[in-house]
């Protein structure tokens, strides 16, 4: 990386390093019951505490002449500070600003809150009830006014769906008719959280009626444009500056904190810094829980005729982009298998716990996990081996998808056949060790989409001084966004990567990108800043033939300067070049789109771009008299297409293993009542060195001239299923529900006794 | 209340006035504005935190100020040496063992422990030193070679 020397010398500046002078510190008061209307806040005592500037209640807020108090990425129905109503513990009741952290912590465990408590549901087949109270009542004239609004959506008005995305493809009624088998289940995964080692953190600034925030976010775009909406500013009045972050995985994704920081800073006149603390990072925001129905309707030689799901995300409180989420998942859940006949209905829906939104995997995670465990049913019900049952149904390229769009470039078998390779799938797929230890494998595959439509664009310039610099969007989350950026540029200008600067994302300097998410970045901002250089490049080949008076096809770029080919006595500096243009410095813009989108009502069009595509295989080792499960060895294959940098490539694909590791085996949030009783690290546990797999390989599934395939999430979701796969295999019976505890699996394996005795 | 320590940090005599119950960690990030002692668990649990105090990692979020009081504390910025870096981190850049990087001054902190006090470890004895260091990254095998790397490095310097 580009800047390892800053990381290993810790000086490395995050969002959370962010400071000004005279600036305050800000706290959270937060709801201690799941559902309430608030009744009274009693701010007086914490006013009184020394160093206490402000401290901002709902009321304050409506107050406030000019504001939006209410914002969302996809639906606005999330208010800044709450005004009515609290949906959920943990939920933001009052804001304190003071001059030390110390009396803002203190003065915010003065506020006396009183809330009339509401009814509470927690459970999303519960919150579809029609008994079931409302969280949020969208209104259909109005249903959505937020601004990343790229699809539609389907709020179901009057009830806690606030969105319901349907595929509807061929005759699902046909296809079980067809089918010589038909089966059912219900899967589920628990709410997980992202636990990124920074903590959220922004600093808001007035000046002159401008808004400046610096924040760790990967949406710095949508979160200017969701800041000027609720302080009724023109977008070129707010400025986003994002630091690099230590890590995120999708919990900074569209705006956290900084609606609420940038409050404090409008009412104080002082600017302000908000970090979370960890217990508060545990309620702000997390994996969507779900429960997932498939039927599958099936040949006895193994062919799939029909497949019927019926998803349900828990977005809890409030929508932020789980919307989304459920339309990613909802074609996710569909696998990328060759079905005649599809009925898709995925659900979002409301419920008084913390937030769901983003998460490493978005959607898939959850989808692969109901979907490919349903795969191994299937090839169990019909005596087939899993790898076969699953080669004969893979998509294949040309073939189309259950949106109704070709998909080429497709791997999927190819990936599949390489995991399973990888942990030895001839030999056998399970055998006991005699002592109540028993080893088995596992496989899953799984396709991603990437955000489709969507848009990059990139400038690079190079000054006087001949130093190249990139002007890119794209945050800085340890994925190597600077090094991978600097590498294509320094491609296509013949300069060392490490020589190039690239200017951290501020939208007051670098151009417009969506976002840094859906594993998009490397290839959308990538093309982008590609096309901005190979533009640098021709206008630096112009100048240069111009000057030498030779052809332009008979130049080339080496070390930091144009020559003809050959004669390094003819060589011109790119600053010579800069100058002799008489710029200050050239620069070049690039823009890169990718087209498409889905109908919300059949789920027909073009769900992505191009495709994420990867298997997971694992060997697993279950002790059934304890329950307990030892990963031997995990493996994933995932297609890259084209590697831009093999380090930062193979560290996204063992990071996901990781990361699906701690998903498969033990990260749950546990909830009682809506409270939640694992907000830290020391209950809820992530995986740590010793959670290693005995072996742990991966591989990169790449084609010479293949666009560069985004790797940041797409192993992760293969492995909980895998697992799931291999554990289901080793104790003969089904755990339906992630993650795979000791006691979980225990449970199984008696259920399963009691079946047979 | 407060209270007035000394320490010796990174190699200099600092004398301090801390209140009574600011951690370590409070003193070293805010106080001394040395921001490579990262919070992330705030419970001793992630080692995001870790410092050395007399050459022992600690968890600086659970290490009230005052009882580090006549300590000699190191923290990364206190490794390298102008521009030449410790073997460790040297070993953590050659093996990229990193990506967010905000666990790795702590990191890099407990493998110089480890490697103080056993010059030529295990994989298995580096994962168990290693286990009260978090990355949620999951950088733990490249971590591992560059320890192993460092070990090496340190062996061959130091014969």
């Amino acid at each position: 990386m580009i800047d390892a020397v800053e990381r290993v010398t810790g000086r490395i500046r995050f969002s959370q390093d962010a400071s000004l002078p005279g600036m305050l510190h800000a706290a959270a008061v937060r709801s201690v019951v799941p559902h309430g209307r608030i009744a009274r806040i009693d701010t007086a005592a914490a006013l009184e505490v020394p160093g206490v500037v402000a401290v901002v209640t709902g009321e304050d807020l409506r107050r406030l002449p000019g504001l939006r108090p209410v914002y969302g990425p996809q639906i606005e129905d999330q208010p800044v500070v709450a005004l009515d109503c609290v949906r959920y513990v943990g939920d933001i009741v009052a804001l304190v600003a003071a001059e030390t952290l110390q009396a803002a912590q203190e003065a915010a465990a003065l506020v006396a809150v009183e809330c009339e408590e509401l009814p509470a549901v927690f459970d999303p087949l519960e919150a579809l009830e029609p008994s079931a109270p409302l969280l949020h009542e969208l209104e259909p004239e109005r249903p959505h006014e937020g601004t990343a609004l790229y699809f539609g959506i389907r709020p179901q008005f009057g009830t806690n769906c606030c969105n319901l995305f349907r595929i509807r493809r061929g005759d699902v009624a046909r296809g079980f008719a067809e089918a010589d088998l038909v089966i059912e289940e219900t899967f589920r995964t628990p709410a997980i959280q992202h636990v990124a080692m920074e903590p959220h953190a922004a600093l808001a600034l007035w000046e002159d009626g401008r808004l400046t925030v610096w924040s760790g976010t990967q949406t710095p775009f949508n979160t200017r444009q969701i800041l000027a909406e609720i302080f009724g500013l023109p977008v070129e009045r707010v400025r986003v500056i994002v630091p690099p972050m230590g890590g995120s995985y999708g919990c900074k994704v569209f705006p956290r904190i900084e609606p609420q920081a940038a409050l404090l800073a409008y009412v104080t006149g002082r600017p302000v810094k908000f970090v979370l603390r960890r217990d508060e990072e545990f309620v702000t925001l997390t994996r969507h829980a779900t429960v997932v129905t498939i039927r599958l309707g099936l040949t006895r030689d193994g062919r799939i005729t029909a497949k019927e799901v019926r998803a349900y995300w828990n977005t809890g409180a409030y929508a932020d982009c789980g919307p989304d989420v459920a339309r990613k998942g909802g074609f996710g859940i569909v696998g990328p298998y060759r079905i005649p006949h599809v009925a898709v209905d995925s659900r979002c829906v409301y419920t008084n716990l913390p937030p769901a939104g983003a998460f490493r995997g978005y959607a898939v995670t959850q989808a692969a996990w109901a979907s490919e465990s349903m795969m191994d049913i299937a090839a169990d019900a019909l005596g087939l081996d899993p790898l076969e049952f699953r080669l004969r149904n893979l998509l294949r390229d040309g073939e189309t998808f259950a949106t109704g769009e070709t998909l080429h470039d497709v791997h999927f078998a190819e990936c599949l056949e390489r995991a399973a390779a990888a942990i030895g799938w001839e030999g056998p797929w399970r055998h006991e060790l005699g002592d109540g230890r028993v080893r088995a494998k596992g496989l899953a595959v799984v396709l991603k989409g990437m955000t489709t439509p969507s848009r990059s664009e990139a400038k690079v310039g190079i000054d006087r001084s001949g130093r190249v610099t990139v002007y890119s969007s794209t945050v800085e989350l340890g994925q190597g966004a600077r090094t991978v950026l600097a590498q294509l540029a320094a491609e296509a200008l013949g300069v060392p990567y490490q020589e190039i600067r690239v200017v951290d994302p501020d939208t007051a300097r670098t151009p417009f990108d969506n976002r840094t998410t859906s594993s998009r970045s490397t290839y959308m901002m990538g093309n982008a800043v590609r096309q901005a250089a190979l533009a640098l490049r021709e206008r630096l080949l112009r100048i240069a033939a111009e000057r030498l008076e030779v052809e332009q096809a008979d130049l080339e770029l080496m070390d930091g300067s144009v020559r003809v080919a050959g004669a390094p006595a003819s060589a011109l500096k790119f600053g010579e070049l800069v100058e002799a243009s008489r710029q200050e410095a050239l620069v070049e813009h690039g823009e890169f789109r990718n087209q498409g989108g889905l109908d919300p009502d059949t789920g027909q069009g073009i769900a992505s771009s191009h495709w994420h595509q990867g298997a997971g295989a694992v060997e697993v080792e279950v002790d059934t008299r304890t329950g307990k499960v030892t990963i031997l060895h995990a493996h994933a294959s995932v297609y890259a297409g084209q590697v831009v940098n093999r380090h930062t490539a193979e560290l996204q694909n063992l990071g996901n293993i990781v990361f699906g590791l701690g998903s498969a085996l033990f990260e749950e949030l546990v909830y009682e009542q809506g409270q939640l009783v694992n907000p830290n690290l020391s209950d809820y546990l992530i995986p740590s060195f010793l959670d290693l797999p005995e072996r742990m390989t991966h591989d990169l599934v790449e084609r010479p001239g293949a666009e560069i395939h985004g790797l940041g999430e797409t192993a992760l979701p293969t492995i909980p299923a895998a697992v799931g796969n291999a554990v289901a295999r080793a104790i003969g019976a089904r755990v339906t529900e992630l993650p795979l505890t000791p006691e979980r699996v225990l449970r199984a394996i008696r259920a399963r006794g009691g079946e047979r005795g | 209340m407060e209270q007035s320590i000394t320490i010796e940090l990174n190699g200099e005599r600092r004398a301090l006035t801390v209140r009574t119950d600011a951690t370590l960690l409070e003193v070293l990030r805010d106080g001394c504005g040395l921001s490579s002692v990262r919070e992330t668990c705030g419970i001793g649990i992630c080692g995001a935190c870790a410092v050395l105090v007399d050459g022992v990692p600690i968890s600086s979020c659970l290490l009230l100020a005052p009882l580090a009081d006549g300590c000699r504390i190191t923290t990364v910025e206190g490794l390298s040496r102008g521009d030449e870096l410790h073997p460790v981190q040297r070993a953590f850049i050659e093996q990229m063992a990193f990506q967010c990087s905000y666990c790795t001054p702590g990191m890099v902190l407990s493998a110089v422990a480890l490697l103080a006090e056993h010059p030529d470890p295990s994989p298995e004895e580096i994962a168990e030193y290693l286990a009260g260091n978090l990355c949620r990254c999951g950088s733990y095998p490249r971590i591992l070679a560059a320890v192993s790397d460092a070990a090496r490095l340190m062996r061959q310097a130091s014969r």
